[in-house]
Formats: structure tokens, C-alpha cells, sequence
């Protein structure tokens, strides 16, 4: 038997799998498919203090090795989350991370006070600090990182739950917004979102999306996460990660828990194939048994580098 | 809702444009509805990464049939699968047609990859008229495929080397003109490039008839997750994959 067991601070997951924000859903969407109890933990897709409408139509785009999406934050808002997701979570003991979006760093300090008071049935919290889908605490985030900083104290003057802040990888400097963060409160950090990108169409000559750019996922970006994962866990070795960007199969996943990731969040895979979570597990397993790992902190981090000659 | 790897029984062209392709699956077979969908993975590779939304064409037994038309990458790759190939398939997905429309006369629109779901409609049940628009006579289909309601089928193609000439739309305009009885007693059922739906829309407006169209939007989940499908309803956008792709057309939301 592989112990997967998986500790972040005070928080235990049973494994180190879950999924990425905005690709699994809020709620039992890919019930059908995956027993949730078998994840490590569900991250819930970002939920705003009032519904959001999101962006006009085309919103998707598929380009090679991954895709373009611009969904623009479509959610149902703070009240239905509350009531309607979170009981759902709590009934079946499923670990959740609530991902949430403030339009203002206000807004994240209202919602963070307003799920404090279900830090019971919350694992913890994930900052969408990154969303290149939206104006307000989105790209203006990307481009001033010292909005990230009063947005992560604005949260934890709000609330004991553990926070992870979700980064973009464009920001100018990531590793040193990354150590902002954590002397702003964050307990740890998630990465990577998604990358801006753009597709056309050469016949009409429009944007293949509707607002003209939109986040890259998939395997397309993998290497670019892996990188980062790297480098941040090398710079900060006692900085939980929970890395996202093209994990599709164990092999990957077995990638990034070398370069030192604690959670390993699924993503575009999903769409893919709505069993990639269950089947990365089992995929994780096996290659454990195979190399005689016994606890799965004996992978994490253990980069081998390269003899000099 | 299953995903399997089915096993390809055949897959070949039926006429200049469309390819039928068929497999066995005793549950993908099971209790399905005209209108709804399969999402298919075509390689196993990245490129494509996402899978292909299909409508089911027929199914027979527990073999299914899909009708498909080469438009970019991944049906062109589909074509190149032969006997013995393997496909990942999700399926059914999706909210079909009303299979049952009371005594309405039901009047089917089809255009392009939308004709598909409306023959397995007007194939199971009954149909008074199939008003089919392709561009030229290369798209007809073999009298085979359409045998069992062969005499409801009309034609129109946009240069005229079939039927009438030009758009289908204007064929339902003609037939609604002729038609004596009162608004009631007809139903619309829709599939075919969403330009050509809305104004299938508009004119059933127009005479106050009821009906179904069947939304063609760009899916990566297929299963109401991504949000990338959404279609314009009275309640907001709304995930077409899963509450549709048929949405009645006073669910819509006016201008779609
Ligand atoms: C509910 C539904 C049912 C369908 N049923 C059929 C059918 O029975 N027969 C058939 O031939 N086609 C059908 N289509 C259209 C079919 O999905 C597209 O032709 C196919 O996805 C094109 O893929 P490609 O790689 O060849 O094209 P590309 O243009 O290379 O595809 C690029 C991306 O755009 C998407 N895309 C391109 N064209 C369409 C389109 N018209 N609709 C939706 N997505 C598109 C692809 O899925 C892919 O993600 C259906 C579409 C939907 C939404
Ligand atoms: C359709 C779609 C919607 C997404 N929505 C959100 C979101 O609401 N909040 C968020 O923090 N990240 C969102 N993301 C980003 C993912 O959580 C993830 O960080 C990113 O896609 C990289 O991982 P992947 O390549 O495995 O998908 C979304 C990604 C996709 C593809
Ligand atoms: S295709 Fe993902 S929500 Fe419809």
C-alpha cells in the first residue's frame, strides 16, 4: 500500500489529487463519472459576492495541444454558493476549496468575512488573483502587483481559513509577487493560471473569441507550470503549491510532484476525459508500488539534476 | 451517461460530402432521444485535444450511427478510421426533441450537419414534411438512408442542381402560405446552422406556430461544466449541451 496522505499546514488531504478551478463545476456535475470522495480535495469554480453573466458568445476556441477560453467569470454569486453548494460538500465530507473573485479588494474582504462562517465545512480558500477574463481584480491585478498585496491582507484580516493565492504567470516578476504574497498572509500558492492568447479566423478576419483574447490551458502550457512550480518551490521550499496547467495523465502528475508540488489540480483534462482525476490516481499508485515508494512525500520535490562533467 | 471505447464497425462515405459511421454499444444504444449528442475523442493525442460533438443519426439494436460531413481537422481525421478502429465515445448527452407532438402536423427543417437528428426523428416517428437545404446536389442523400419517409422529403439547394433552388427557409416560407389549417396545428422541429434556425424562428413567429431548434455551438466539456456553449435563453445564458441543444423557441431569449 502507498500512503498518499498529503499534509498543507494544519489542513490532511487523503491524496494530492484535485481539480483546477472553473473545471469541475461547482457543484456534482461529473458526479456520474468520479466519486468525489475519492479526491483529495474539489476546487469549486470561482464565485463572485453577486452573480456574474460572463462574456458573450464565442467564449471557446481550440488551438493546438490545448485551448483559448474567455468565460468571463459566469457564476451564480455568493448567496447560491452558500446555500445551495456548500451543503452539498459538507453532507458527503468532501474537502472544498472555494475559489473566489472580488471586482475589488473590498469585495474579496465581504466574501472571505461571509465564508468565514463556514470555515466548518471549507477547507480553505483560493484568491482567483490571475482571471485574465476580467477587468476588476483580473488583468488589473496582472498588471499591478501591489493590488495582489492589499487583496491578500484585505482577506486575511477577515478570516482564519487557510489561503491559497492563485497566480498568473504573467506577471513581470512571479517569484517575487509569490514571496509578496505570503508576507501579505497568504499560507500558500497556486499556480499556474491560464496564459492570454488569441486565435483568428481567417475568413471573417474575427477573433476566434468573442472579447478577442482569451486564458490558454492545457497540455500546451505544461512546461511553462512545470517551471514555475520549480522555481517557486526551490525559492520557497515551505510554501504549499498547488499546481495546475496541462496535467492530463500520471505521468505528468508524477512530473510535478518531483518538481516539489503539494496538490496537483486537474484541469482541461476533464473535458477531455471526465475520469482523468480517478484515473491520474491510479496511474500515481502503480508507479509508487513500481518504484517501492511507500509515503508520497518520498516523490515530492526529489529532483535529480544532472551530473557535470 | 457512459464513456467507451468503441470498436468501428464501419465508416464510410455515403454520397460526395457525408460519411456514416457506426459502432455497437449496448449502452450507448440504450433509450435515446432524437437530438441528443455524443462527444467523441478521435485520437488519442493532443492535437485535437477536445472532443467532437455528434448527433446521433440512427440506432439499431445496440448499433449506433453517426452521419458526418468533413469540416476541419478532427472529421478529417475520422474519415481516415477504418474497420476495427477505436474511438472513445460519451454519450447520449444532452436534451432531445419532443418525440410526441400531440396531433400536430410536424414539419421538420434541416440544413447541413443539422439533417442528422431530424432523419432519426422523422425515421422512429412521424413526420408530414422534410424540408431539407444543402448547397448542391453533391449533399442528397442516398434514397437508402431516407427510405422510410422518402415522400415527406423536399429538396432545396442553393444553386439549384436539386430541388428548388435556393435557401430552405424559403421553402418553409412557401409551404406555411399553402397551408390551411390554423397555427395549432403544425410543429417545427429545427437543426441546421444557427443563421439559418433563427430565421426558421422568425418566420414560425410570424404564423404563430410552435416549435424546436437545436443549437450548433463549439463544446469542449459537453457535460454543462466549461461553460464555453452557452445559448441566449429567457432564463440567461444557459449551457447548451446539457439543457439542450433543443430548446423550445419561446425558451429563447428574442434577438439570439
Ligand atoms: C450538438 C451538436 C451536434 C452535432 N452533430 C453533428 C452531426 O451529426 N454530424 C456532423 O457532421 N457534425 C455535427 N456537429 C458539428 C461537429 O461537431 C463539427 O463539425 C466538428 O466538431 C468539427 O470538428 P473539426 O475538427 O473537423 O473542425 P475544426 O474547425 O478543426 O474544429 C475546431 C473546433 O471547433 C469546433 N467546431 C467546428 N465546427 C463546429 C460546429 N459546426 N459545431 C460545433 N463545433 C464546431 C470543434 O468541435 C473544435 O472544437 C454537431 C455539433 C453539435 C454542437
Ligand atoms: C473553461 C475554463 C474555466 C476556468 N475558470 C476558472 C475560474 O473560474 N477560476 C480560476 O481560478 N481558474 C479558472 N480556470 C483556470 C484553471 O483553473 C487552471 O488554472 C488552468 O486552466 C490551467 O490548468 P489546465 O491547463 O490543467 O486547465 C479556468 C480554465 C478553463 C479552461
Ligand atoms: S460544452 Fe462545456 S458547458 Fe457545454
Amino acid at each position: 500500500m502507498v500512503d498518499l496522505t498529503t499534509r498543507i499546514g494544519p489542513l490532511r488531504f487523503k491524496n494530492p489529487i484535485t481539480v483546477a478551478s472553473g473545471t469541475f463545476g461547482v457543484k456534482d456535475e461529473y458526479a456520474d463519472y468520479v466519486d468525489y470522495r475519492k479526491l483529495g480535495a474539489v476546487i469549486a469554480k470561482t464565485i463572485t459576492l453577486h452573480p456574474r453573466k460572463g462574456n458573450p458568445m464565442p467564449r471557446i476556441c481550440e488551438t493546438p495541444a490545448g485551448m483559448l477560453n474567455a468565460i468571463g467569470l459566469q457564476n451564480k454569486g455568493l448567496r447560491d454558493f452558500v446555500e445551495d453548494k456548500i451543503p452539498y460538500f459538507r453532507k458527503r465530507k468532501i474537502p472544498l476549496i472555494v475559489n473566489i473573485a472580488g471586482e475589488s479588494t473590498k469585495e474579496f474582504g465581504i466574501l472571505a468575512k461571509e465564508l468565514d462562517r463556514y470555515k466548518k465545512s471549507i477547507a480553505a480558500l483560493e484568491l482567483n488573483l490571475s482571471c485574465p477574463n476580467i477587468e476588476a481584480g483580473g488583468v488589473r491585478a496582472i498588471r499591478e502587483g501591489r493590488l495582489i498585496t492589499k487583496t491578500i491582507e484585505a482577506v486575511r484580516k477577515e478570516t482564519q481559513l487557510f489561503i491559497f493565492a492563485k497566480l498568473s504567470p504573467e506577471l513581470g516578476d512571479v517569484l517575487e509577487t509569490a514571496k509578496e504574497a505570503i508576507r501579505a498572509g497568504a499560507d500558500g500558492l497556486s499556480l499556474i493560471n491560464t496564459i492570454r492568447g488569441m486565435a483568428i479566423h481567417i475568413e471573417s478576419r474575427k477573433p476566434r473569441l468573442a472579447v478577442g483574447t482569451g486564458g490558454l490551458s492545457g497540455p500546451a502550457i505544461r512546461p511553462i507550470a512545470l517551471r514555475y512550480v520549480y522555481e517557486i518551490k526551490q525559492a520557497l521550499p515551505r510554501v504549499s503549491v498547488i499546481a495546475s496547467g496541462g496535467i492530463t495523465t500520471w505521468q505528468d502528475a508524477v512530473e510535478f510532484l518531483i518538481a516539489g508540488a503539494d496538490l496537483l489540480a486537474i484541469g482541461t483534462a476533464n473535458f477531455v476525459n471526465p475520469r482523468a482525476t480517478l484515473d491520474i490516481l491510479e496511474g500515481l499508485k502503480e508507479y509508487c508500488l513500481k518504484h517501492h515508494i511507500k509515503r508520497i512525500g518520498e516523490i515530492r520535490g526529489s529532483l535529480v539534476t544532472h551530473r557535470r562533467s | 451517461m457512459y464513456d467507451e471505447t468503441v470498436t468501428i464497425l464501419d465508416n464510410r462515405k455515403v454520397n460526395a460530402e457525408y460519411y456514416k459511421l457506426s459502432f455497437r454499444s449496448k449502452r450507448l444504444a440504450k433509450n435515446v432521444l432524437p437530438g441528443q449528442f455524443l462527444q467523441m475523442k478521435i485520437e488519442e493525442g493532443y492535437d485535437p485535444f477536445l472532443r467532437r460533438p455528434f448527433s446521433y443519426y440512427r440506432t439499431v439494436g445496440d448499433r449506433v450511427e453517426i452521419l458526418y460531413e468533413i469540416l476541419g481537422m478532427g472529421t478529417k481525421l475520422l474519415t481516415e478510421k477504418g474497420k476495427g478502429g477505436t474511438l472513445k465515445v460519451l454519450g447520449p448527452l444532452g436534451r432531445g426533441f419532443s418525440r410526441h407532438v400531440e396531433r400536430k402536423k410536424r414539419i421538420l427543417v434541416g440544413g447541413g450537419v443539422g439533417v442528422p437528428p431530424l432523419v432519426f426523428l422523422a425515421e422512429r416517428y412521424d413526420c408530414y414534411q422534410f424540408l431539407i437545404g444543402t448547397k448542391s446536389r453533391k449533399e442528397i442523400l442516398p434514397s437508402s438512408e431516407i427510405k422510410k419517409f422518402a415522400k415527406t422529403v423536399r429538396y432545396t439547394t442553393e444553386d439549384g442542381s436539386f430541388g428548388k433552388k435556393g435557401l430552405v427557409t424559403n421553402l418553409l416560407e412557401d409551404l406555411l402560405k399553402k397551408e390551411k389549417g390554423n397555427p395549432q396545428d403544425y410543429f417545427i422541429q429545427t437543426c441546421g446552422p444557427n443563421r439559418m434556425m433563427e430565421r426558421v424562428m422568425e418566420i414560425a413567429d410570424h404564423h404563430g406556430i410552435e416549435g424546436e431548434a437545436s443549437w450548433d455551438e463549439t463544446m469542449a466539456c459537453g457535460v454543462g461544466v466549461c461553460l464555453g456553449c452557452m445559448v441566449l435563453t429567457r432564463k440567461g445564458w444557459t449551457a447548451s449541451c446539457k439543457e439542450g441543444p433543443v430548446f423550445r423557441f419561446d425558451e429563447m431569449e428574442k434577438g439570439h
